[in-house]
């Protein structure tokens, strides 16, 4: 089991250092892609330094908290991106029958398929997190928990792309779906909780768990507190036993496309 | 000019096939629409407040129009559309038929956008109602007005993202610069008018192309004046002009650096 652990790490890891090769064939748009990501994320300061100036306090967060909501959004964000990217084409791959080529390797299949490439823009998501942090306030206690909370959050983002796009095996082209879920994630990521009311709020810890990712990380390296760790790596585990058991349940039913392609 | 008119029109007519998809699409309206109105409203503790000139129904009647304008466009989409066309040597084949690349793609972009206009537009017009019971004051003369602007927006809008996307001639991905590009207008242009930002920079957004392309006929929907419609038809014939100018010159530049490789 351990053997097996350590083989897909190698794996997985031998997968990502090739795709990030790839991708650095052409040094400058890989640059250019991270440098304007870091920009494009910025832009968004002004709207909260508009609004903050209308307001002391937006949904009781305070400017700093935005600032260290954004950090959070974006790192999720990136690692999911980076890390996982096909997870976001996971539908895709299984209408289109792509999974073929996973299936053959003696791999885990989804961990093989979703860390089969790599987004380099979302390197500057990570790194706009991490300026974001500095602004809030570093310290080591900060530093390991938005760590923590980044990597964790962006199993749950994964997870929740990878149960949308399994509703391919049974239903055909589901992409609509698992894009307006992300779509979701993404927008109502960077908005404090609390201009929300009503039924949303309800959603943020199920089916959209933004409380998972980004609303009790705040809460939690704002005023630390072990409950709050506890249920965000509770909610991890869960959302991630999720994904694998509904990606394998899906699987039995999957037939291949007979798709000739090749992977270069 | 029929024959771009033609092009406006084929292109019109094929996508009316594909309603119920491009409609899909507009899910993320309904989204952003949901956010701001719940952000407004916790703006505005008391709906009748005036902050900077701006009720919270003129605000999120503002965010409605500025959002049908962005989100008919699908500018990322038409961006990556002309940066591929360079970067595959797809261009090739436009160069050789009796049109200019650059007017084809203007008119055959605006096929498509016109329908997702009337569409989304029905769509930010329903939603408006729901959410806030009223529309802004309106009469026969603002809605031709505002209408007029709107198209001018758009041809503005197309011709700077086929520029940069035309920059593909220099660098192989322009994707970045129209990433920096689409957050500028959203948060210069889309979610504020321009009154809620430092008097010292107002000038500076007024005559920037945000202004032309976003705030503008939002502007003259929620607070409609003549003196307001007949400054921004001249700062906008003004950008078209210029736009329609620069996009041509990158074109006619970039256009001899083009090498493909036959295959």
């Amino acid at each position: 089991m351990l053997m097996e652990v350590k083989s897909q790490i190698k794996a997985t890891h031998l997968s990502i250092k090739y795709a990030l090769q790839r991708e650095l064939l052409n040094k400058f748009t890989f640059i250019s892609n991270i440098l304007f990501m870091i920009i494009n994320n910025g832009c968004f300061i002004v709207q909260w330094i508009v609004l903050y100036s209308l307001k002391q306090n937006i949904g009781g967060y305070s400017f700093r908290q935005i600032l260290l909501l954004w950090g959070l959004a974006a790192m999720t964000y990136g690692i999911s991106r980076f890390f996982f990217k096909e997870a976001f084409n996971l539908s895709d791959i299984i209408n289109s029958g792509k999974l073929d080529n996973y299936l053959i390797q003696p791999k885990n299949v989804l961990i093989s398929c979703i860390t089969s490439s790599v987004e380099i823009s979302a390197l500057g998501d990570i790194l706009y997190g991490l300026i974001m942090l500095i602004l809030y306030g570093l310290s080591v206690k900060n530093v390991i928990l938005f760590l923590t909370c980044g990597i964790l959050g962006s199993i749950v983002l994964t997870s929740i792309s990878i149960i949308f796009s399994s509703l391919s095996f049974w239903f055909g082209r589901t992409e609509m779906v698992a894009n307006t879920v992300d779509s979701l994630m993404t927008n109502f990521a960077t908005y404090p909780e609390g201009i929300f009311k009503g039924i949303i709020k309800i959603m943020f810890y199920t089916c959209l768990p933004l409380g998972i990712t980004t609303y009790i990380p705040v809460k939690l390296i704002s005023n630390f507190s072990l409950p709050d760790l506890i249920f965000i790596i509770f909610g991890t585990f869960i959302f991630t036993s999720l994904a694998f058991i509904i990606f394998y349940f899906g699987l039995k039913r999957y037939s291949s496309t007979n798709l000739m392609n090749a992977r270069i | 000019m029929k024959k771009y008119l033609y092009i406006f029109k084929s292109e019109l007519m094929s996508n009316l096939q594909y309603i119920f998809d491009i409609s899909i699409g507009f899910i993320s309206y309904c989204i952003l629409i949901y956010i701001f109105l719940n952000l407004w409203q916790y703006v505005y503790s008391d709906p009748s407040e005036i902050i900077n000139g701006y009720t919270m129904k003129q605000m999120i009647w503002y965010v409605i129009i500025t959002e049908i304008l962005w989100m008919s466009l699908s500018g990322r989409k038409y961006n990556r559309k002309i940066c591929n066309d360079v970067k595959t040597g797809n261009i090739a084949y436009n160069i050789i038929k009796p049109y200019n690349y650059v007017e084809y793609s203007l008119f055959s972009h605006l096929g498509i956008t016109t329908l997702r206009f009337i569409l989304v537009t029905i769509l930010g017009i329903v939603l408006g109602f729901i959410f806030l019971g009223s529309f802004p004051e309106l009469t026969v003369l603002s809605i031709i007005g505002v209408l007029i602007s709107c198209v001018l927006a758009t041809i503005i809008n197309t011709l700077i993202i086929t520029s940069l996307g035309l920059i593909s001639f220099y660098i192989e991905d322009t994707s970045p610069i129209y990433w920096v590009y689409s957050k500028l207008i959203l948060v210069l242009g889309t979610i504020f008018p321009i009154e809620y930002f430092p008097k010292i920079i107002q000038p500076i957004i007024k005559y920037s192309p945000i202004y032309a392309v976003s705030s503008a006929p939002a502007k003259l929907f929620v607070d409609f004046s003549l003196i307001t419609f007949i400054e921004t038809i001249i700062i906008q014939i003004v950008y078209f002009l210029a736009c329609l100018g620069i996009t041509h010159f990158i074109y006619k530049k970039g256009v001899k650096k083009l090498n493909v490789n036959g295959g």
